[in-house]
């Protein structure tokens, strides 16, 4: 018998590598720049990609406008979260944060600024930083992740100034209470503690998974998001999507679905929420459902609204997920297009 | 005569100038050329030199018209703009309101829940006095207990005493008849 005749195209093993890290390609995290037209994405290898979102947005857009301007290999691991301030963007993943300075990165330069790790207790391990959180008052930002504390470290000095301990669980998400000022985390085990920076205490707990409108024991009780507006809030993942009225720990209103959340914000009066299944939601602070847009990854971990004042017409929510695209909806009702690493 | 307007001209010699002399012109070669059939370039030319004229005037008139229209066009686009910022603005402002009555509905839910707070407190007073009364009931009734024990106490205590009296009377008329009875027998 003959051999099979070889494929007609011979396939280059770079290419097939390309084609199957493109497949595998999770985004964690998403910043937009400080001037508004550029988004920033980071990835589970490590990568971070830089879009021109005035480029995409422009009305000559090609295909080549939908592909990152610059992509360059910031950590070891998975770029969990990214926060810009002014002129600096800060990523972390992989128990250190990064500094890259915006101006450097778009003119290609792709090297890091400054790096720091908290100091963790035991030197075997390096617990991931899942969560970044800037205090721009106190010039400051927050870490949390596999360590179950609250790190705060100041950008001018790079010094870290206090670790907040209390969460038994490694920590998900945080949220700024502007008001007071307070940060909120929110973990794997279930509670969401509210810290007061200045004391550097715990001023409030809320178990969410103790209250029995919004457990759901069959998923767990890890708290996957949390957004706040002052005096409300509304946290996610394990048990239902609940918003809560701070000042009594009480559930007010809890979302009808089903899917866990991933990434869970307030916009105008609406709150947007994302998570398992490939759709945004936008609920009404009543539980209403407004409208659910599907958008092109099969599950959605992040969602970025870009609301620069610099940069109007740039005006989007991006979301990214399991795959290798960053969705992008111009008007909140449609998905206009993607951009793909 | 010179240094006359067109309008004087019409009114004065009965024929007006340009385009309507010109066509005065045309219709006499076109007689002429009727007549004697060798004017016929003249004529010609003197009928596209009417053409063109009337043409040219009327594309400047339109031109100037188009000019207008644009600009009116472009007011209103200004104004609309305008108006549309306006609305956006109230939009915002709509959106704000709409988000406070929506969190005023879900805090008043939550609040319907608990019971209403005068029937919570009429129950707390009728509770509080009812305590109270019990509260004095048993006080009188401990008083009671006490009096009756310390009666009882006295009671107990005097018979024991009694008691203790009898016993030192008769261990005394014992002694004593003992002792009577060693006295005879030495006596003797």
């Amino acid at each position: 018998m003959e051999p099979a005749t070889p494929l007609a195209l011979p396939l280059d093993p770079a290419e097939v590598f390309e084609a199957l890290q493109q497949l595998h390609m999770t985004v964690f995290s998403q910043s937009v720049s400080p001037c508004g037209k550029f988004l920033a994405a980071g990835n589970n290898y490590g990568q971070i990609a830089i879009f021109s979102l005035s480029a995409a947005l422009s009305s000559e857009a090609k295909e080549e406008s939908k592909k990152p301007m610059v992509t360059f290999h910031a950590h070891d691991g998975p770029v969990y979260s990214m926060v810009s301030t002014d002129r600096h963007l800060l990523s972390a993943g992989d128990g250190e944060v990064k500094g890259w300075l915006w101006a450097e990165i778009l003119k290609k330069g792709c090297k890091e600024l400054w790096r720091r790790q908290p100091p963790y207790r035991t030197s075997l391990e390096v617990p991931e930083i899942n969560a970044l959180l800037l205090i721009p008052k106190e010039n400051s930002l927050i870490l949390a992740g596999g360590d179950c504390q609250l790190h705060s470290m100041d950008l001018e000095t790079g010094t870290f100034t206090r670790a907040l301990r209390g969460h038994t669980d490694y920590i998900h998400c945080l949220a700024l209470r502007e008001r007071s000022p307070e940060v909120l985390s929110g973990g794997e085990d279930g509670a969401v503690r509210l810290w007061d920076l200045r004391t550097a205490k715990e001023v409030q707990t809320i178990e969410v998974y103790k209250h029995e409108e919004c457990s759901r024991p069959h998923n767990g009780r890890w708290i996957g998001c949390l957004a706040t507006d002052s005096d409300w809030m509304v946290c996610g993942g394990g048990p239902a999507l609940t918003l809560w009225h701070l000042r009594s720990s009480t559930p007010t209103t809890v979302f009808p679905i089903r899917a866990p959340q991933k990434h869970v914000t307030f916009y105008q009066d609406l709150i947007l929420s994302a998570g398992q299944g490939c759709y945004v939601n936008h609920w009404q602070l009543s539980g209403e459902l407004k409208a659910q847009v599907p958008g092109s990854s099969p599950g959605l971990l992040s969602l970025s609204l870009n609301q620069q004042p610099a940069a109007p017409e740039c005006k989007v929510l991006t979301a990214a997920g399991n795959s290798c695209r960053v969705d992008v909806f111009t008007n909140l009702g449609y998905r206009a297009f993607s951009l793909s690493f | 005569m010179r240094g006359m307007t067109d309008d004087e001209h019409l009114l004065i010699n009965g024929d007006g100038t340009g385009d309507d002399r010109r066509i005065n012109l045309l219709v006499k070669s076109f007689i002429k050329w009727c007549n004697s059939g060798s004017q016929y370039q003249h004529m010609l030319s003197t009928l596209s030199l009417c053409e063109f004229s009337m043409v040219y005037d009327m594309n400047l008139q339109e031109m100037e018209n188009y000019e207008k229209i644009y600009k009116e066009i472009e007011c209103s686009i200004a104004g609309a703009h305008e108006k549309i910022a306006e609305c956006k603005k109230q939009i915002l402002q709509a959106k704000r309101i709409w988000k406070n009555r929506q969190e005023y509905d879900a805090v008043a839910k939550v609040i319907q829940h608990h019971p209403d707070r005068h029937e919570t407190l009429k129950e707390l007073e009728a509770l509080g006095k009812e305590l109270a009364h019990l509260s004095h009931i048993k006080e009188s009734v401990e008083a009671k207990l006490e009096l009756r024990q310390k009666q009882f106490h006295v009671l107990l205590s005097t018979i024991h005493e009694l008691q203790q009296t009898l016993e030192n009377d008769e261990k005394l008329s014992e002694v004593e008849d003992t002792q009577e009875t060693i006295m005879e027998a030495d006596g003797k």
